[in-house]
């Protein structure tokens, strides 16, 4: 039987790790990702999971560590944080193309600048090139849940990727809540045990990671694209069977609220979904036809989804919880991602590029109404006034009265 | 798919071989080659013991020679060499 649990994200990936029965998992500390390996560890020594954990010297060593580990053919998982996930970039590519599926747990940290324990999601997108599937998680229990699928996902025979379970640091990974941990014979059901088709082994041994003539990289590449286009269909059908098998209820690629009749959206990722669904029950009641859209993944960027979806309303709202200095439109990777995806869509939408939330800083309802007013004024003006707005930092040129005004009128509602 | 590309097995994983591996032949990046004199070369295997692709054979009767198939150009061997006895010297005054 299930159970309920209260916990944090890095529990709830420790039960799914523990439920997955992972062979070898590698550590080496830094906030936030740091309780994931004391829980671990703990449990090994209770006698509660069997697996090996290895001790890196550093961020490096701890990727090292796992890829040797899954090309001998173990389950193997990683984690880290902030600095530490570019400490470990010079493996990301390697593990990707020798096709070993580790998974990799993310408490996603703000780079310093040039010290910052606060969560946003830069960290992990500086990562995005490299051939692993990965998406973020809104609480513990899509933590949890994500970690099962994309075990799934990624040690398909056909897919063989490693993947990524990422979640805003403190936010998802340190605030208790309350999730269900499932039942052994329901992830034994679902999840079966990773068998790679090649692993090292002194009896047929095999080179993996040789050097090779330029001539053949070209082909290697392509297979990477190819497969990484191949994750989307299966995470359509590990979803589904997911839902089945569990009683969720997730949407494959991406969460709509409020979508029915909206004009709208708010597209966004991550934990400040909850502050946002809340946000729109206020501004639904003032009045404004605002809903929202929550990306579930980002590697395979989910365009065709978004093809689909977005059309349907006129003014989208890109939420970005990182950066990237200097990017097309000003705004962050999701901006970016977004208008690439629609960008030969007929009636495609105004898409409209926020920051905010770095740093650690919270997304307030304040601030999602500020939002929600610069997009009902771009949907009414018929054109965007203002881009690439950091929350917060810019002035809203035109109109600032009005936007003052209704955010009155919504802070009204909300009492 | 065009002929300049060569298919490799998944991932590049590849059997391992017992010696050298004719599917994965490098020595085509190099631009110097090494040359040993025989007549100077002590084996004492130095350069053997160095070379980072096992490219360097040794017999007792004919002393060392190299691997060109696998062999970059490296020189760590010209350069722990302890008397002088490898040089290298440009690729394109080679016939093969």
């Amino acid at each position: 039987m299930p159970i309920k649990k209260k916990g944090t994200g890095l529990t709830a990936v420790a039960d799914a790790w523990q439920l997955a029965d992972i062979d070898v998992s590698a550590s080496y500390p830094i906030r936030p990702y740091t309780a994931i390996m004391a829980e671990l560890a703990k449990r090994i020594a209770n006698g509660q999971m069997k697996c090996e954990m290895v001790h890196g010297e550093g961020e490096h060593a701890q990727f090292s560590i796992a890829h040797g580990a899954s090309m001998a053919g173990a389950r193997a998982t990683t984690g880290t944080s902030g600095v530490g996930v570019t400490y470990a970039f010079e493996l990301y590519s390697p593990i990707a193309g020798a096709r070993c599926p580790i998974q990799a747990l993310v408490g996603d940290r703000t780079l310093d600048p040039p010290g910052d324990f606060g969560s946003e999601h830069t960290d992990c997108l500086t990562l995005r090139d490299n051939g692993w599937i990965y998406g973020w998680a809104q609480d513990a229990q899509e933590s949890l849940d994500n970690s099962l699928m994309m075990f799934r996902i990624g040690e398909d025979p056909e897919i063989m990727l490693p993947q990524i379970v990422a979640m805003d640091g403190y936010f998802v990974t340190h605030i208790n809540q309350e999730y269900e941990m499932p039942d052994q014979e329901q992830v034994d059901k679902f999840l079966p045990p990773f068998k790679p088709q090649f692993r090292l082994d002194v009896n047929h041994p095999v080179i993996m990671g040789p050097q090779i003539e330029p001539e053949m990289g070209p082909p290697l590449e392509w297979d990477r694209n190819v497969v990484m286009q191949r994750v989307s269909e299966k995470i359509v059908t590990v979803t589904k069977e997911f839902n089945e098998i569990f009683g969720r209820n997730y949407a494959p690629f991406v969460e709509e609220y409020e979508t029915e009749d909206a004009d709208m959206v708010f597209l966004l990722q991550g934990a400040h979904a909850v502050t946002c669904r809340s946000a729109i029950d206020y501004l639904r009641k003032a009045g404004y036809k605002v809903g929202m859209c929550r990306l579930r993944w980002v590697r395979p960027f989910p365009d065709q989804a978004l093809k689909e979806i977005l059309p349907k309303f006129k003014v989208v709202g890109v939420i970005d919880t990182n950066t990237s200095y200097g990017a097309a439109g000003g705004g962050g990777v999701l901006l970016v991602e977004t208008r690439a995806s629609v960008s030969e869509v007929a009636n495609k939408p105004m898409i409209q590029g926020f920051t905010s939330g770095l740093g650690g800083e919270t997304i307030t309802h304040e601030q999602f109404f500020k939002m929600a007013e610069m997009m009902k004024m771009t949907l009414e003006a018929g054109k965007i006034i203002q881009d690439s707005t950091w929350v917060n930092f810019n002035d809203y040129h035109e109109g600032a009265t009005e936007v003052k005004y209704a955010n009155q009128q919504v802070a009204y509602a909300k009492e | 798919m065009s002929k300049a590309y060569k298919q490799v097995p998944f991932a590049a994983i590849v059997p391992s071989p017992k010696t050298e591996n004719e599917g994965m032949v490098t020595g085509n990046w190099r631009y110097l080659r090494p040359v040993v004199d025989k007549s100077l070369c002590t084996k004492c295997k130095t350069c053997w013991i160095f070379c980072p692709d096992a490219c360097v054979n040794y017999s007792k009767d004919d002393g060392i020679s190299f691997n060109l198939k696998y062999c970059k150009g490296c020189g760590l061997c010209s350069n722990v060499c302890p008397v002088g006895a490898i040089s290298r010297q440009p690729e394109l005054d080679f016939e093969e």
